[in-house]
């Protein structure tokens, strides 16, 4: 990806965290900021049903996040489903009244007029969908968009590490091999070879490469080719293979 | 160039687009199609990640080290300048480009293509993503087989549109995220794939095409639920 934009997100980042580890509460402000919106919440699947609100920047947005885990509707929970960002510019529109019925009502009540929802995922890694909402009408521009995306990756890597402690979270995204097919084949060779989730699987890799100080693309070409196997070696990838 | 071909493939288009359709098939369609109509040896889809970045959707075939050619386009290849210019890019002989595209062309000709073109995705005045063509022959593609690789690559952007008006979904940057993502559901799928059944990548996606097919799955739905570990190919 652009390598300025993910520069500029990771500043925006670590002025909010003043040098502390990165949260997701950092990476929730410095979104308001850089998307330019009031307020944003994240909410993530759990289990198969229920969901839970992980954080919220203010009062607004924790309403909407609360509403839709209550009413079952929004644009977080089509995100989470349809796998793609849903950007609703204006929350009066007939349209978006007929879509979710028991949502646009609550959420223009709490204060909202714009909302826009991009999924946390990585294909079949689903982990639930970040809300960014405006009190004016008006559509996300391209630009505000691809940061929202980015912004989405950064509380990827956060779930991923347990909602807290991200180490070298500028290294891991800006690893240029992060994004290649080998990645996401490696993830799913060794959802067979451990017998995990595809989540615990893209963990697994990546703890391997940080732990050998690698890239990640790399680590997972020698799955690939099957010089590299997971499973008759340590847990977390703590020695080689 | 086949005349019977390319009717055959806008017939195909047609017949397709009419319903809720596979796009992640559709799209490897249309650049098999594109390979055989326009008569190159290689012929891959990108597409625009919204953050200035090409990723790569459907490939003619799914042979690693051409999987890897695309790819490579995130960062450099005719395709990313195709892209930021709105025109099409001809490199009728690729031992020319290595101060260009020295990542892209090594690799490009280590497989054996000898030229390259790409032609942009456009969608009114916005260009959404690259067609990109590889030949092991060098020389340049004729006016008249760019203008038809310029109408598969319409062709790909319609089937993008038609997918977002399907789903309803407000907008294309909505519908070329979710793409994008169903892109690497497939990738961890053959992955899952290839691991239980001890054979390469290829082999891996034609064995899930197969089962997609056989089943009147989406490819998609039928990745995703491969590595959800609901259905074992």
């Amino acid at each position: 990806m652009n390598e300025d934009g993910v520069v500029r997100i990771w500043t925006e980042v670590a002025r909010e965290s003043k040098g502390e580890s990165v949260t997701l509460a950092h990476v929730c402000a410095a979104a308001v900021t850089l998307v330019g919106v009031n307020g944003v919440g994240v909410t993530v699947r759990v289990g198969s049903s229920a969901w839970a609100t992980m954080h919220a920047t203010d009062e607004t947005a924790s309403t909407l996040e609360e509403l839709q885990v209550t009413v079952g509707q929004g644009p977080c929970v089509d995100a989470f489903s349809d796998g793609g960002p849903v950007l609703a510019a204006d929350l009066t529109a007939r349209e978006y009244q007929l879509r979710w019925p028991a949502f646009a009502p609550g959420a223009l009540g709490a204060g909202a007029r714009a909302i826009f929802a991009v999924p946390l995922q990585l294909g079949a890694i689903r982990w639930g969908a970040m809300d960014l909402y405006r009190s004016v009408p008006g559509g996300l521009d391209p630009d505000r968009l691809a940061d929202a995306l980015a912004f989405a990756e950064c509380v990827n890597i956060l779930l991923l590490d347990g909602a807290g402690d991200s180490a070298e979270p500028t290294r891991q995204q800006t690893d240029r091999t992060a994004h290649q097919a080998e990645v996401h084949q490696a993830t799913g060779m060794l959802v067979v070879q451990l017998g995990v989730s595809a989540e615990t699987a893209f963990a697994r890799l990546r703890g391997y490469a940080y732990a050998h100080d690698r890239k990640l693309g790399d680590v997972a070409r020698d799955v690939v080719a099957r010089r590299l196997r997971f499973d008759t070696e340590s847990p977390d990838g703590g020695g080689p293979p | 160039m086949d005349e019977q071909l390319l009717a055959e493939a806008f017939v195909e288009v047609a017949d397709t687009l009419v319903d809720d359709f596979d796009l992640l098939e559709f799209l490897h369609r249309v650049t098999v199609r594109c390979a055989d109509v326009l008569s190159v040896s290689a012929a891959g889809l990108l597409l625009s990640d919204q953050r200035g970045a090409l990723r790569m959707i459907a490939a003619s075939s799914e042979q690693t080290r051409l999987l890897e050619l695309l790819e490579i386009q995130t960062d450099e290849g005719p395709c990313p300048d195709c892209f930021h210019s709105g025109k099409p890019v001809a490199v009728p002989d690729l031992s020319t480009a290595g101060d260009r595209w020295p990542v892209f062309a090594a690799q490009a000709r280590e497989i054996g293509f000898a030229s390259v073109h790409a032609v942009p995705m456009r969608l009114r005045g916005d260009v959404i993503g690259a067609l990109n063509l590889f030949d092991t022959r060098p020389g340049n593609l004729s006016p008249g087989t760019l203008q038809l690789g310029q109408a598969l690559a319409a062709v790909a952007t319609i089937a993008l549109m038609q997918a977002r008006a399907i789903r309803h979904r407000d907008t294309l940057a909505e519908q070329l995220q979710t793409a994008l993502n169903s892109r690497i559901i497939i990738e961890q799928a053959k992955g899952v794939i290839a691991e239980r059944r001890g054979v390469d990548m290829a082999a891996s996606f034609a064995l899930l095409r197969k089962n997609a097919r056989d089943h009147n799955r989406r490819l998609s739905d039928l990745a995703r639920a491969v590595v959800e570990g609901t259905e074992v190919i």
